[in-house]
This record gives C-alpha cells, structure tokens and sequence, in this order.
C-alpha cells in the first residue's frame, strides 16, 4: 500500500539510517504520486471491446419484463452477430435521477426506458435523438402503432422513440367475494358527481360490515367494514386521474404547457367525488389505511387478504396480483362518467442517447425493440401489451391461459383514452400534487384548497423547469 | 527529552551539512514551494466555491440545458415552493434536541470518571470508541435497533409490557432517535475535552470555596462550570456547526421522513441539486444555511465572551 | 476549531494526580458508582457486540432469536455474499486505496505547508494565513454544490481522482494543527541549522519531522478516518458501481435489502471493524491529544 509505505517513512519506522529514510520516503512519494496517476486511468476504464464487436448499454428497471426483453435481445444478438447488448437494471426510484446523472458524466446508456413523467424534461436536456429522419429513411411503418402513443411521444414533427407497450387502468376485482355474497358484475357502470349513477349503489352492495350488512342498509356500520368495495388511490395514473379524465378535466390544458389546471371545475368534481362522496359513503378504502399520503401502498395487500373487493389498477401490476392472490381474479373496466369511460393511457419508448458512441447500432436496436417480432416476443410471453395493436391478441390469450380475462383493459385501450400528462417537469410537478392532496384524502383540508396549493406548487416546477 | 533538546540534537555538525546558499530570495522561493500544494487545494477547493456558489444561487440551471439568469429570486422560492423554511425549523429543533443533551451528557460522564477507581481508565476508553465509527453504518445498526419488531428497543419495552411505536415513522420520535445517534456516537469525544478541562483547574480553587463554606453543589455551580466556558464554548461551537450540516445519519435512517419530519437543511439541498438537479436553488439554500450558521457562531462567541469573568493563564 | 490553540502542546495527562475527584465513600457508593461503570459500558458496547452477533447468524435466526443471544453456530455466509455476490471486495479495495492517497498527500502537504507558515519569514505570511483560518470557518456543505460543477465540467466526475481530489492537496485544518504544534519548537534550533547551512527542506525532514511525531500520527488517523467515513461527497460524484466506495456501498446495500439484517450488518462491520482496529492501536494517542483537536461532524 503506498500511503502506508509513505506513512510509515515519514513517522520514521525506519532503522536508523538517514539515507535509507530518504529513499525510502522518495519512494514512497514515486509510489504515491504513481498509484494517483493509474487510479485516475481505472477510473477510465479501459474495456476495449475485442475486435469489431460493439456493446451496447440497454437501461430498464422492471426486473420481471427484464426476463422478456432479455429473450427479445437474445434473437437480436443473433442477427446481429456484431452487436452485444448489456442490460442495465435501475430501480425505479432512481431511476430518473440515476440516469441524469449519468449524462452529466458523459456515461449514459445507448438506450434506456423512458416514461412519461420525464419524457418532457429528457427532450428539453437534449438527451433523446429526434428519430424521424431515421424512420422516414428506413420507411418504418408507423401506423401499426396506436396513434395515441405516436402522439404522446411526438412533439412537432419530431418523435423521440418507437412505441412499445401501453397501459390502461380498469379494475381487478375479488370473483370469490362477489359469487359469496352473491353480486353480479354488471357490464358497464356509471357515475356522476354528487353520486348518481349506477356506480355508488353498485359499490354499496359491495361494501360489507363485520356482520354483514352492506352499505346500503341501515344497520351498516362504518366503524367495522370487514372489506370495502374499491380501493382507489391518490395517483394521477392509477387512481383520480381517469374519474377527472370522464369530467373532461386535465392536469395540464395541454401537453408541454408550463401552468397546470387543476382548479378547474372538472378537476375539483372528480377530486371531490373521490375523496368526499365515496369516502363519505364508505365504500372506498380509508385514506388512513391504503398508505401514505393515500399512496395506495397497502391496496395490493388488501386486496389478497380480502379487506378489498375491488383494486382500481394499472395491467403491470397482474403479475403481482397473480402471484399473491389465492382466489380467482377478473377485471372489470372502469365506470363511465358524464364523459363517457376514459382510462389514463401510457406507454413506454426506448430513449436514443444523443450522445451514443455507437449511433447506428443504437439504431438498429431500437428498430428491433420497436419491431412486430420483438413486440410479438413480449406480448406473447405475457410482460406487457404491445404498442403494435395487431399483436394485442397475444397478451390476451397469454394471460387467459394464466386463468386472467385482460379484455377489459384491451376495451379501454380501444374506447376514449386521455394520455398521461406530459411537459417538461411534469414528474415533478405531479409529486408535488401527490403530496398537497394528501390532506384532502385525510379530510384534513377542502378539496378546493387543497387543489390550490397543488396547483400553485406545480406552476412553479412546470416553470422553472 | 524535552522537543527543545531533542530537536537541537538533530542539528547536524558543522561540515556535514549540505552547503545551500541561503539568500532570502532561494528561502521565499522554498517558502512559497511548501505553501504551494495547499494553496492551490484552499483556492481551488475552498475560495473558489465559495464565489461560485453566491454566483450561481442567482441562477437557474440543471448543468444540462444553457444557464439562465434570475436575481435573488431562488431565495424566495426556496421558502415558498423548496420547503427550506420547513428544512431550517427541523434541523433547529436537531440542533436544540442534540447539543444540550450531548454536551451534558459528556460533562456528566467527565464528572463520573475524572478519578483514578479501577476499571475507570478502561470505561473511558470505551466511552471515546464510538466517534471513529462510520456515521452510515452506524445508521443501519440503529435502523436496527429501532426496528419496530425485530430490533431491540421494543423488544425490551415488549419484557416490561410497553408496546414501542415505530420509531423512525413516526414522526414525533423520528427526529429524537437521529439525535439519540449523534449523542451516542460524540458523548464519549466531547468528554475528553471536558476531563482536561476539569483537570485543569487548579485544586486551590476548591479549597478556597470549602474554606468560604460552599457546598460540594454550590462548588460545582460557582468554580467548575465558570471556569469550564472555553472548553464549553469549543464544544458546543464545534457541536452546533457540525449538526447543522447533518446528512449522513438522516438519509440511512429516514430519508427525511416520515413525510419531511426529519428532512434537514443538508439532505434538502442534495435532493434538489441531485436529484431535481436544480443547481441555482439548491446554491441558495447553501448560502442561507451558511449565514445561519455564521450568525449562531457569532451569537455563541459574544454569549460567552460576555460571560467569562475569568480564565485559567 | 481549538480554542486552546496556544497552549502548550499534546500530552496532557489523562489520569489526573492531584485533581479533586468527587469523593466517593465505600460501601453503597462504590457499588452504585460501579452500577453507573456498567450500564455506561453497555450502552457504548451493545450497539456494536450485538451486530456482530448478528452479523454471523442467518436471517431466520435473526427474526426469531432474542438479539442477545450469540450465534450458534455463527456462519460465514452472510460476508460470504457481500463480499462475492454484492461487490463489497471491491468497495473495500475502493475504500483503502482512495482513503490512503487522500491520507498520504494530506498529511504531506498540510505539513509542509504548516511549516513555512510557522519557522519560515516570507511576505505577507501573516495575510496568507488568515485566509487559511477564513476558509475553515465555510462548512462543507457550501462548496458541494460548487465543487461538483466544477468536477463535471472537467470531465472529472465518476472517476476515482473525484473522490480524494478535493482534500488530497491538503487541507486548512491540518495545516492549521501541525502549524501549531511547529510553533512549539524552539526558533533558535532552527536558526542554529540554518546558519550551519542547512537547507530549509534539510531542516523539515530531518529535524522537524522526527520530533512532530504525535502531531503527525494525529493528522494521518484524521485524514485517514475523514477519508473512510466521506459519504455525501463520494455519493454525488460517483455513478458507476464499480468506482463505489464502503460508505455508499452499504447505503445501498441498505436501501435494496431493508429489512435483511444479515446482510445489512454484516457490510456496516466492514466499515466499523476496521476502525475499531484502529481505534484499539491509537487511543492513547487520540486520547493524549485531545487539545490540538477537534473534528467537524
């Protein structure tokens, strides 16, 4: 160890003599000096990739369709003996940070998952290649996509990745609880601020106390519901966003816009529908129970133990509901509002790094990953619906033969949807709505005000964003 | 040996001395040489900063798109939108739950173990091991500890039929419990200071205050912690700005929550500098957090030089 | 900061001769006093005796044991997986050797720095040194947002030479506690040398250094326990796992497996050990120089 041999000479562990202390201190200062010059150089990291062959960083954060992408990626690899191909797995948390971060270091991957909430933000840091000289040049066909999912990822004339998957919210319900207690599912619902419609009765019926009266009846007691009828949570995805969708209210006017619009009446109807009207009627999971903030952390959990009858949810979460629920699982879309049924819509592209070191082979990648064999492989394998609407089938009958009838997200899929919001900063923006709405699922604070402070506080991040 | 001599007696004899010229200008030139790797770290790492960060707290920027110019509008949005109001109030009341309780601890384990009983050298030494432990991993050690079913707090309050609440989320026991890690990990460091100064007071003092009949309490009020106020203003100083700069604990133990309970001054400027990667308003919180704790060490100086009547030569 | 910077220099006895300790009687003083010894011997020894019972013992044994129970059979498994599955050989290699070239060049610099700042006239010495005493008054936490601008538009970040850079140059509190223990030394050895023609570089290594013994021990365990504890500054300037150092390996470590103590404790010991190692070697030392220092936390 250097700094040791060097400590060592100058705290004169030494024998004595003057002129080994000199050589030895001169040497462990060469050393010293030396060892800083090399750490410098490891820090670089010198992994010449043998030959002709190119590596590729691929970067994700679901390790369950990781297994998919990976078999997509191995039938790449095979045409394309030249390329290999590294997947790295981020934690979602991170992820965003993470990758930022990266870019400052010049050490991003070629591609990477991007999602909607940073997709703004990555275009205007000038992280994502404009791909449509590219697709215009290799004549890839872009109507095979669900034109939503071209326009959500479109900004002008630019598009900054190929669509691959796309997700929709409808409502895994508990089949067991509904044949005991004799419910039928009907085949579409609605509802209405205040809570007309069909709906709340609906969910009445469904909302049953320790000694089993329900919540229509009189003698329902609110102090001891043995399982509540929805769990919905405080997300604009997953939960209120898609009851403020069917009012015709969004978080944003429009996309890219830097001021949010959450006063709007629309907006404060739907809000209020959720954490007045159903929260009031309880039928809904308490704010208190379903996690911080009303983050619906607990839902899943709830939702295997009983104590929910309904989980209003996004489809990537059927592979967790598979794997812990004892009882046979059927989804239901959601109710129709006076908007008609909209569900939020989403979808995930692979970024191309602006500042890739291998640009054509990036681009290959991406073509593939973008491509009805690859989208085909994921499908079928039950990871993710694919962006390619002829392809739906697949992921349909992959997770019938699991025993879970996906139509309904497909219906939704197919009906009006309302895309995730996206501008620049939107992702931060929505954590700071996440937590200024907290206290109105609490009942702590109006909906009105709640819905000022948020929006006040997402102006600012859209802004300065 | 005394430095002195042994010092002179490296003095090599007359000849066998390298024979260097030694004008002034080879000597300010040898002078400057020794002076310049420092130098160059203090202006490079330290002064340079210092300017850039009152530069860019007047800016807007993510270090991936172009700079751009606001004034001293972060330093209001910090308090309206960043939550650093919030930060200052919570790493204030750390500050107000750590210091007083360290500081006293330390004086009363120096007050405990300032005598020659066996087993008390040995004490000592174990109370002054905790503060080279790294601050991170003794986080994860108290993440256990505090663990609502498996740590042994509760554990214990479960024997004597107490059941402990979850004690880093919730948010009344949050913040108590970071401060109870610092306490541990510096009570035992802070006591030696407070040993060499109780040992340096001088032996006449008491027996000038027995003489005049004071009691062994009256002693402690009017000899020892007066004449303990350097040692006393060094500690809480040194106390005081370190604490406000706490992150390593709070961010292993509770990433500033439960909600942002715990979130401190320091652990809010590195989420918004890395990541929101907003540099300009996270430069402003690192200016104000500096003026505080400017304008706390100055209060602290002026408190105690008003109030020291008398020093030990 | 020491406040008693002007005082005589290190050794101050420990075990006091003729102090006034408060008079403890026998009998049920003696033993409440030694009540007192043992539950203060608990309360600093239990954190770390029972995560190394812990750290030995698989997580089954964990949930269900009583924590005060040792392992039995202790097992090696748990270092076994970090040190082979999650990378904790090479943040402990990370560690040691970016820990020793910070510690090494610290104390190198800081010390001939202290030098010319304490027995070598040259204009505007005073001024200088004001800086110096200027810039320890600016906590860290001021120059990390900064510093990291500066190291990203170098190209210096996620490199190992971003983890020691900023201290490895010295630093205004080691110059700040050897220039101190320098001005102890008699001026009249030095002249004496210098008129026998000694060179200045003669006399700070073979007569300065040899005598600075303490006050160089005490800096190199400082910079040296700085180094291995840093957090926040590797944290923000590294990315790559490869380049990680212990402290953001166990933060880690923590965060993907919560509630897996086994593990979790085993990569705190990693860290913890060593220091206690080194804490058993140089207490008497740390404890004899407590009045030239004083460490920020």
């Amino acid at each position: 160890m250097t700094g040791h041999g060097a400590w060592l000479a100058w705290t004169g562990r030494r024998h004595g003599r003057s002129r080994v202390f000199r050589r030895t201190r001169l040497a462990a200062l060469g050393v010293t000096v030396l060892s800083m010059l090399l750490s410098g150089c490891a820090g670089w990291g010198f992994t010449g990739s043998g030959g002709s062959k190119v590596t590729l960083t691929y970067a994700l954060w679901d390790p369950n369709e990781q297994i998919g992408y990976q078999k997509s990626i191995d039938e790449f690899e095979k045409l394309h003996p030249d390329i290999n191909v590294d997947i790295e797995q981020i934690p979602y948390g991170s992820y965003e940070q993470k990758i930022t971060a990266e870019f400052i270091t010049g050490q991003a991957p070629d591609l990477f998952w991007v999602n909607t909430p940073w997709l703004g933000t990555f275009i205007q840091d000038g992280m994502l290649t404009n791909l449509t000289p590219l697709i215009k040049r290799d004549h890839v066909n872009m109507a095979q996509y669900y034109p939503a999912l071209v326009a959500l990822h479109s900004k002008g004339s630019a598009i900054y990745g190929l669509p691959k998957d796309w997700d929709t919210i409808a409502l895994y319900y508990n089949k067991t609880y509904f044949a005991r207690h004799h419910i039928t599912i009907p085949a579409s619902l609605t509802w209405k601020p205040g809570g007309g419609g069909t709906f709340l009765p609906f969910l009445k019926r469904a909302t049953i106390d320790t000694s089993g009266h329900n919540a229509a009846s009189p003698q329902f007691n609110p102090g001891h519901v043995a399982t509540y009828a929805l769990g919905v949570d405080n997300d604009v995805q997953g939960g209120w966003g898609n009851y403020v969708a069917e009012l015709g209210g969004t978080v944003i006017p429009h996309p890219y816009a830097t001021q949010a619009s959450m006063t709007s009446p629309a907006v404060t109807a739907g809000m209020s529908f959720l954490t007045k009207t159903l929260t009031d009627a309880h039928v809904i999971v308490p704010a208190t129970e379903s996690g911080p903030n009303a983050n619906g952390a607990n839902l899943l959990q709830m939702f295997d133990q009983g104590q929910v009858a309904m989980w209003e949810a996004g489809d990537w979460n059927t592979g967790g509901v598979k794997a812990s629920a004892t009882f046979p699982v059927g989804v239901m879309p959601l109710p129709a509002g006076p908007d008609g049924r909209v569900s939020i819509f989403n979808g995930l592209i692979d970024g191309l790094n602006t500042h890739t070191a291998h640009p054509k082979q990036a681009w290959e990648l991406e073509k593939w990953l973008g491509s009805a064999r690859s989208e085909a492989i994921l499908g079928s394998g039950g990871y993710v619906w694919p962006a390619i609407k002829s392809l739906d089938p697949l992921f349909l009958r992959a997770w019938q033969k699991q025993g879970i009838d996906m139509s309904a997200f497909l219906a939704e899929a197919h009906g009006k949807v309302a895309n995730f919001p996206n501008s620049p900063g939107v992702g931060d923006a929505l954590t700071e709505i996440f937590s200024d709405l907290g206290p109105a699922w609490l009942g702590t604070e109006t909906v009105s005000s709640a819905l000022q402070k948020a929006e006040s506080d997402a102006n600012y991040v859209l802004k300065t964003s | 040996m005394s430095i002195a001599t042994s010092a002179a007696s490296l003095v090599p004899k007359r000849g066998r001395a390298a024979a260097i010229p030694t004008a002034d200008g080879g000597r300010t030139r040898t002078a400057f040489l020794l002076l310049l790797p420092s130098l160059i770290g203090v202006v490079l790492f330290l002064v340079v900063p210092v300017i850039m960060v009152i530069f860019l707290s007047l800016t807007r920027w993510n270090l991936l798109t172009p700079l751009k110019w606001v004034g001293l509008s972060n330093y209001v949005n910090i308090f309206r939108f960043d939550g650093m109001g919030n930060s200052l109030l919570v790493t204030a009341y750390y500050v107000v739950l750590n210091i007083p309780i360290q500081t006293a601890v330390a004086l009363g384990l120096a007050l405990v173990l300032n005598n020659k009983r066996r087993g008390t050298g040995l004490i000592r030494i174990i109370c002054v091991l905790p503060f080279l432990a790294t601050p991170v991993a003794m986080a994860v050690v108290w993440n256990w500890f505090f663990s609502p079913t498996t740590g042994i707090i509760n554990q214990v309050l479960a024997h004597v039929g107490i059941t402990g609440p979850a004690w880093l989320s919730n948010a009344a026991t949050a913040m108590p419990v970071v401060a109870f890690a610092n306490i541990w990990q510096y009570a035992g460091y802070n006591m030696l200071f407070f040993l060499a100064g109780l040992q340096a007071i001088p032996l006449a003092m008491y027996e000038a205050a027995s003489l005049d009949g004071a009691s062994r309490i009256q002693q402690f009020r009017q000899v020892t912690l007066p004449l303990l106020r350097p040692t006393m203003l060094f500690v809480l100083v040194t106390g005081v700005i370190g604490s406000f700069q706490v992150f390593d604990t709070v961010y292993v133990m509770t990433a500033g929550g439960p909600g942002n309970a715990t979130e401190v001054v320091n652990l809010n400027i590195y989420n918004t500098a890395f990541a929101g990667f907003r540099i300009g308003e996270a430069s402003a919180m690192s200016v104000v957090l500096f003026l505080v704790i400017l304008a706390v060490t100055v209060a602290q100086f002026r408190y105690f030089n008003k109030r020291t009547t008398y020093e030990i030569a | 900061m020491a406040t008693t910077a002007s005082q005589a220099p290190a050794t101050l006895p420990v075990a006091a001769a003729e102090k006034p300790a408060p008079r403890i009687g026998t009998g049920i003083r003696m033993t409440l006093f030694y009540v007192v010894l043992l539950i203060i011997a608990i309360v600093f020894i239990a954190p770390y005796l029972l995560s190394i019972f812990a750290a030995f013992k698989p997580l089954s044994a964990i949930l269900s044991q009583s924590p005060v129970r040792p392992p039995s059979p202790p097992t090696l498994d748990n270092f076994k997986a970090i040190f082979s599955q999650y990378g904790f050989w090479r943040y402990l290699g990370n560690t040691l050797m970016v820990t020793v070239i910070l510690t090494a060049g610290q104390v190198t610099f800081s010390l001939m720095g202290a030098y010319a700042f304490a027995r070598m006239q040259f204009p505007g010495r005073n001024a200088l040194f004001w800086v110096y005493l200027a810039t320890l008054m600016v906590p860290n936490v001021v120059t990390m947002v900064p510093l990291y601008v500066l190291f990203s538009h170098s190209g210096l970040l996620n490199t190992y030479w971003a983890i020691f850079l900023p201290y490895v140059l010295g630093t205004p509190y080691a110059v700040f506690l050897m220039r101190q223990y320098f001005m102890t030394i008699p001026k009249e050895v030095m002249e004496a040398a210098r008129l026998d023609g000694c060179s200045e570089s003669y006399i700070l290594r073979r007569i300065v250094v040899p005598i600075s013994r303490p006050i160089i021990i005490t800096a190199t365990l400082l910079a040296f326990v700085f180094g291995w504890n840093n957090f926040l500054w590797p944290l923000i300037v590294t990315n790559s796992n490869s380049l990680q150092v212990l402290t953001v390996g166990i933060a880690n470590l923590q965060s993907n497996f919560t509630v897996q103590w086994n593990l979790v404790l085993a990569g705190s010991l990693v860290a913890l050990v060593p220091m206690v190692v080194l804490f058993a070697i140089f207490q008497k030392h740390i404890v004899n120089s407590i009045s030239l220092t004083g460490i920020n936390r």
